[in-house]
């Protein structure tokens, strides 16, 4: 039981996680950071175990578990930690998901001891490697997607050594963002360490060392609850579309008693392609689909996972081995997602809702001196009770968009649609969520990357709602001919050429025979589906009447 | 002659009277009236029991335009039709793309001001420096107002880019003014806000064109009452600032009145701290349901400028996209679920914990004795010995065994002692509301602990010097008449117009001059506006103020006006460096985003009158009450209204008023100052 001292304790250091996270905010520059949120911030105990984790978006969510007290673990055993060290690494088969975002980690000391470790983990717009944002691409391996740094002291007594950063920087495309986001990061570093001493000043370092522990007892035993009121076994499966083919993965989950075990046996080898989700992001993604199941408001740290037993063959898609590339994992997390619902969906029906458009679309422009990421929404699952949401991101991340306005100021694009995809969300009894129409248009030579998905696949339906419209991704040449790209593909366009996104709809959820008639009115009126396929399904259901 | 503030909240009006003459002042909570809210506001003005052919000045403040934008009070808001630009037409549907919640299946985005099949684009085109890359089509426009046009009818026209070259977007609101001359409001979205950033905008436009009629209709009702009444003097409006206005400007711009309500509090805090001159104090405000902190830097209280209608907050933050943002000037307040009626409760894990969910008013906390069977926070204090056994000047009976009787219920499921329960709730509603101030101190840049809080509300005094201890503060002000202390704010703000230039560009390569020729218009227009309210011209002041980052940030630091760039460079490094605790190893061109002038007109302020209270008083009484780091201590009661000014009372203490309760532990000693506040520092 978490004690209300403890409580306090622990709330302090979600706190100080938290503002670490508003500095990181508030002094980046690039749009991947101070809009789209695309970072994490913690505070692990000594041994590098999760105690607190601000909540900014999901596929950081349980990295940390995995990642913490791999690199804390290392750190401790090459090197001797003084005060004021920092620790800086991207290696994704140490510190989870991409190259593209980089870790640093801080001690805290409190009589000649490390009492605690703050980390925080940043997405960077590019890192080298052989497209603009470094993702995605035709690659085979790590080293083809960005400079690797390897866990390195990157401060040593608060003496920062310029070396890795002036090497960083210089592989980057973008190396004035690259050297002030990592700056952010530092900061908010040194501001977290200010929250922790404060800490322990009031309560005493006995108290604070006692809180962490007594924290991920009560986060196991508040999961352990959670999960209690549940019983089931079930496996399920999906498809993840490589650039030519395609990739099974495979879930079994075994609830009762209180505790979980997900197994992704079954999944395929790992892939010659960016797709490979390291293990740490395979955790993300359970714990993701998890609580948003059997609890939206259950804290996670490393408790949770004393009672979640999470299993992923090595080698595989979801557990891959150095040196397989990973940049386009996001792919992969959100599949995760989709299929461990999918398997919910047999267990606890009434809690999980048909599957959303399953991908995060990220497209990835670069030129002379430039390179600009962004990633498109799309469609949620319609709900047991509900219509699934039109346009917005799904599964693992939540990030804003970029305004047209200010995207429009910085980079040679013209963006001359952004809308709802008019037809592409899943009829049921309730309609799945629409997709996004995304169209561009080349002011100058541009190089484009996309890593998407749902292309060749759909977003399953529910208890007979029909699945979602599957992606598409569009070249218009200036020669009027017109190229469809697969899922992760790489493209030029010259000044005039237009590259249009349609991300997919959402799946449906129950018969769309007892979709009531006001809904469909409501639909057609605001021009959310498309008139024929309204006619079709309403003669099929012997519903239509010609008036 | 009296000055009348009055305060129309989504559940309760507040009004309060100051009378000039005599120093008495009058308050009155009562429930708001829904429907017609100008006779709820008239009969609320009749309750209080001043007469109307002698009051100078009704101030009001509300928050009825988010209560109005929900249908929440029988005015229904026109439905508009919104006209951007080809390609867009679900911008403002859309939003930022991001959901309002991670974790809930079942979350919704709010409602789209605009139903899909309002919506209209059309042809034409303007680059991001303003070029016209597409002219529009004149004959589209006309066909799409003709189509739509009707009586009342308000068109929304938003335009890519339009910042950047205002005309084109006002060509083609004339084309539709002309078009459809029956329209009420044809509005540009660049002429309510002129900031790049599509989707804000067309929703600041939106808000303001919806609660144009709406607000025209709402003042016009109480003007003509009030007229019909004798009422002679001047009403004032309250914006969302904390300054007042006209009603006319409330007419023409709402979007700039949408909160107003809370914004009093902060006024009140920084009106009493910049006569008690402490540069950094802290405003917490301690209601039945909720806490909120706001800074006051030198006299002025923090301003933002973004804001949800209707939007949510989670543990002090503002969620994104749960509401519908509006780019206006806002009181910067931060608020936190911990007020006297919230609810403790034990979770999954076996935790306490206290809040969100409160009781409310009605039946209010289990020791009312009006059917409450929850334990809240005020059950927590009569649990403690912490309650005088009467509130509110005896007209409630305080009945700690109703308290005694929920709280053992909590205690035993936790398996905790009950007066270890009551006392660890009282240190989690503390250290949420702890978390409220650090949010708008720490956040801000500003150390909490070289701050000076000033506590009111009618919980605040029970809660704020044992918070004051965990945030370090080592002085805390209880203003006189706390109970009433926000609603005073009322009677003490000054007239105030905010007005911005754009600006965009890196500061090397503006030109100083230049941008004092601005500021040199923008404070004459500022100027006849303040005139032509009445305001003296000794009595206005205007504030220049930059705003300032490293290209590329969202954020911008602002930055003090100064006859040389290098000063305006310097102090912004300075900030930066406290606010961050680095400056950036390579240092990207600062950006200079905007100019904002605050221009002033000051009021007359009431010389608050404090009773004449008596220089050595004797304790009323002695309690055994729990304070917390040191446990049950016998302490001396005093009557907080025979305390004269000078009078120092050490702690422990308890020192009653009829609205509230003041907790004073062993390590502060308190003294009353000229002004009626009782004054705390630790020793």
């Amino acid at each position: 039981m978490l004690s209300p001292l403890h409580e306090a304790i622990w709330h302090g250091l979600i706190y100080a996680a938290e503002e670490m996270g508003v500095i990181l905010q508030q002094t980046a520059i690039s749009p991947n950071i101070r809009d789209r949120l695309d970072f994490s911030c913690a505070i692990l105990d000594p041994t590098g175990r999760l105690v607190a984790q601000a909540e900014h978006i999901p596929v950081h969510l349980g990295t940390m578990a995995v990642a913490g007290p791999l690199i804390v673990d290392r750190v401790l055993r090459e090197y001797s930690v003084e005060p004021g060290d920092i620790y800086i690494t991207n290696d994704p088969y140490l510190a989870g998901t991409h190259l593209n975002d980089i870790t640093v980690l801080k001690p805290v000391f409190y009589s000649n001891r490390v009492v605690a470790w703050l980390i925080n983990k940043a997405h960077h717009v590019d890192v080298g490697g052989s497209v603009p944002g470094s993702i995605g691409g035709r690659v085979s391996s790590l080293i083809e997607e960005g400079t690797i740094i390897p866990l390195v002291r990157l401060a040593r007594r608060g003496d920062i050594d310029k070396t890795v950063i002036e090497i960083l920087a210089a592989n980057s495309r973008t190396p004035l963002q690259l050297k002030m986001d990592l700056h952010a990061q530092l900061a908010a570093l040194k501001r977290g360490e200010e929250l922790v001493k404060q800490l322990i000043e009031r309560y005493g370092v006995r108290n604070l060392l006692d809180a962490m522990k007594s924290s991920i007892e009560y986060v196991r035993e508040y999961t352990r609850r959670s999960l209690e009121e549940y019983k089931g076994r079930a496996s399920a499966e999906d498809v993840l579309e490589g650039m030519e083919k395609d990739y099974v993965i495979k879930v079994g989950i075994d609830i009762g008693g209180g505790s979980a075990r997900v197994d992704y046996e079954g999944t395929s080898l790992q892939a010659q392609e960016p797709l490979n989700s390291v293990f740490h992001v395979t955790v993300a993604a359970t714990t993701f689909a998890l609580k948003m199941v059997f609890d939206p408001q259950m804290p996670v740290n490393q408790g949770f996972y004393e009672v979640v037993d999470i299993v992923a063959p090595k080698g595989t898609l979801v557990n891959p081995i150095p040196p397989a590339p990973v940049s386009a994992y996001t792919e992969t997390s959100q599949r995760i997602v989709d299929v461990v619902l999918r398997a919910l969906a047999q267990i606890v029906p009434e809690r999980v809702p048909a599957a959303s458009g399953g991908t995060m679309t990220n497209v990835s422009f670069g030129g002379r001196g430039w390179a600009f990421y962004e990633t498109i929404g799309c469609g949620f699952g319609a709900r047991p009770s509900a219509d699934g949401v039109d346009g917005v991101h799904v599964n693992m991340t939540n990030t804003l968009n970029t305004p047209i306005e200010v995207l429009e100021q910085l980079y040679p694009i013209r963006v001359l649609r952004y809308e709802l995809r008019s037809g592409s969300g899943g009829l049921g009894k309730y309609r799945g969520g629409l997709g996004i129409v995304r169209e561009y248009l080349a002011l100058d030579h541009v190089k484009v990357s996309i890593a998407g998905n749902r292309v060749r696949s759909r977003p399953w339906g529910l208890n007979g709602g029909l699945p979602g419209k599957p992606a598409r991704y569009i070249v218009v040449r200036s020669n009027g001919v017109v190229e469809e790209l697969p899922p992760i593909a790489s493209v030029e366009l010259a000044p005039g050429e237009r590259l249009i996104v349609e991300t997919p709809g959402g799946g449906g959820y129950g018969d769309p025979c007892e979709r009531p008639e006001h809904l469909i009115r409501e639909d057609v009126d605001e021009g959310k589906v498309q008139l024929e396929e309204i006619v079709k399904i309403l003669r099929k259901c012997g519903k239509w009447k010609q008036t | 002659m009296w000055r009348v503030g009055i305060d129309i909240g989504g559940t309760f009006t507040d009004l309060v009277a100051y009378n000039e003459d005599t120093g008495e002042i009058k308050h009155l909570k009562v429930l708001t009236t829904p429907r017609e809210p100008w006779k709820g506001f008239m009969k609320a003005l009749e309750e209080l029991g001043v007469p109307i052919d002698s009051v100078k000045v009704i101030v009001h403040a509300t928050t009825l335009g988010t209560n109005m934008f929900f249908g929440q009070v029988g005015l229904e808001p026109p439905q508009p039709v919104l006209i951007t630009t080809k390609g867009f037409r679900d911008v403002i549907e859309i939003g930022r793309q991001n959901r309002p919640e991670l974790y809930n299946p079942y979350f919704e985005k709010p409602k789209p001001l605009v139903p899909r099949k309002n919506r209209y684009t059309i042809r034409g085109r303007l680059d991001a420096r303003g070029n016209v890359v597409e002219e529009f089509d004149e004959n589209e426009v006309v066909e799409i107002a003709k189509k739509m046009c009707r009586k009342n009818v308000v068109f929304v026209v938003s335009i890519l880019h339009c910042y950047a070259n205002p005309e084109f977007e006002r060509r083609i609101v004339r084309l539709i003014r002309e078009a459809c001359a029956e329209a009420e409001e044809v509005v540009g979205s660049c002429d309510v806000d002129s900031e790049p950033g599509e989707y804000e905008r067309t929703s600041t436009a939106l808000v303001n064109a919806m609660l144009r009629p709406l607000f025209r209709r709402y003042i016009a009702g109480i003007v003509e009452e009030l007229r019909a009444r004798g009422f002679k003097g001047k009403l004032l409006v309250m914006q969302s600032s904390g300054g007042v206005s006209e009603p006319k400007l409330a007419e023409e711009k709402p979007a700039l009145f949408i909160e107003s309500g809370p914004a009093a509090g902060a006024i009140a805090t920084a009106y009493l701290a910049s006569k008690r001159r402490d540069k950094l104090a802290v405003g917490f405000d301690m209601g039945g349901t909720t806490a909120k902190a706001v800074l006051v830097v030198d006299g002025k209280p923090s301003i933002t400028h973004v804001f949800e209608v209707g939007g949510k907050y989670h543990m002090g933050r503002r969620v994104r996209g749960s509401g519908y943002p509006v780019r206006a000037p806002y009181i910067d307040l931060v608020e936190v679920s911990a007020g006297g009626g919230t609810i403790a409760w034990v979770d999954r894990g076996g935790a306490l914990r206290v809040g969100p969910q409160s009781v409310g008013a009605d039946p209010g906390p289990a020791c009312y004795g009006r059917g409450g069977n929850k334990p809240t926070i005020t059950d927590a204090h009569a649990v403690l010995g912490r309650l005088p056994d009467k509130l509110a000047g005896g007209k409630l009976v305080i009945r700690r065994e109703l308290a005694l009787e929920v709280y053992r219920r909590l205690a035993s499921s936790l398996g905790m002692d009950l007066y270890d329960t009551a006392e660890s709730v009282l240190r989690l509603a503390n250290m949420i509301m702890a978390r409220a101030i650090r949010i708008v101190t720490v956040e801000r840049g500003y150390d909490p602990s070289s701050t000076v809080l000033y506590a009111y509300g009618g919980a605040g005094p029970l809660h704020a010097l044992e918070m004051a201890e965990e945030l370090g503060v080592r002085k805390v002000v209880i203003p006189p008449y706390p109970g009433v202390f926000s609603a005073l704010g009322l009677l003490l703000a000054d007239y105030r117009h905010d007005l911005y230039y754009s600006v965009h560009e890196a500061v090397e390569n503006v030109s100083w001059e230049e941008l004092d020729a601005i500021y040199v218009q923008l404070e004459e227009k500022a100027y006849r506006l303040l005139v032509s309210e009445g305001v003296e011209r000794d009595n206005i002041r205007f504030i220049r103020i930059l705003e300032l980052r490293y290209r590329g940030q969202l954020e911008y630091l602002e930055v003090g006006w100064s006859e040389r760039r290098e000063i305006v460079v310097e102090k912004f490094r300075e900030l930066y460096k406290a606010k961050y605790g680095y400056l950036p190893p390579t240092e990207p061109p600062i950006e200079l985003v905007r100019l904002h002038l605050i221009a002033v007109g000051f009021t007359a302020k009431p010389a608050i009158r404090v009773p004449k209270g008596i220089g050595d008083p004797k304790p009323t009484g002695y309690a055994e009450a729990l304070i917390l780091d040191e446990g049950w201590v016998k302490t001396p009661i005093y009557n907080r209204a025979i305390l004269g000014v000078g009078v120092e009372i050490g702690g422990p203490a308890v020192i009653v008023s009829e609205d509230s309760t003041i907790i004073v532990p062993s390590k502060w000693s308190g003294y009353v100052a000229e002004d009626g506040s009782i004054v705390f520092e630790r020793r």
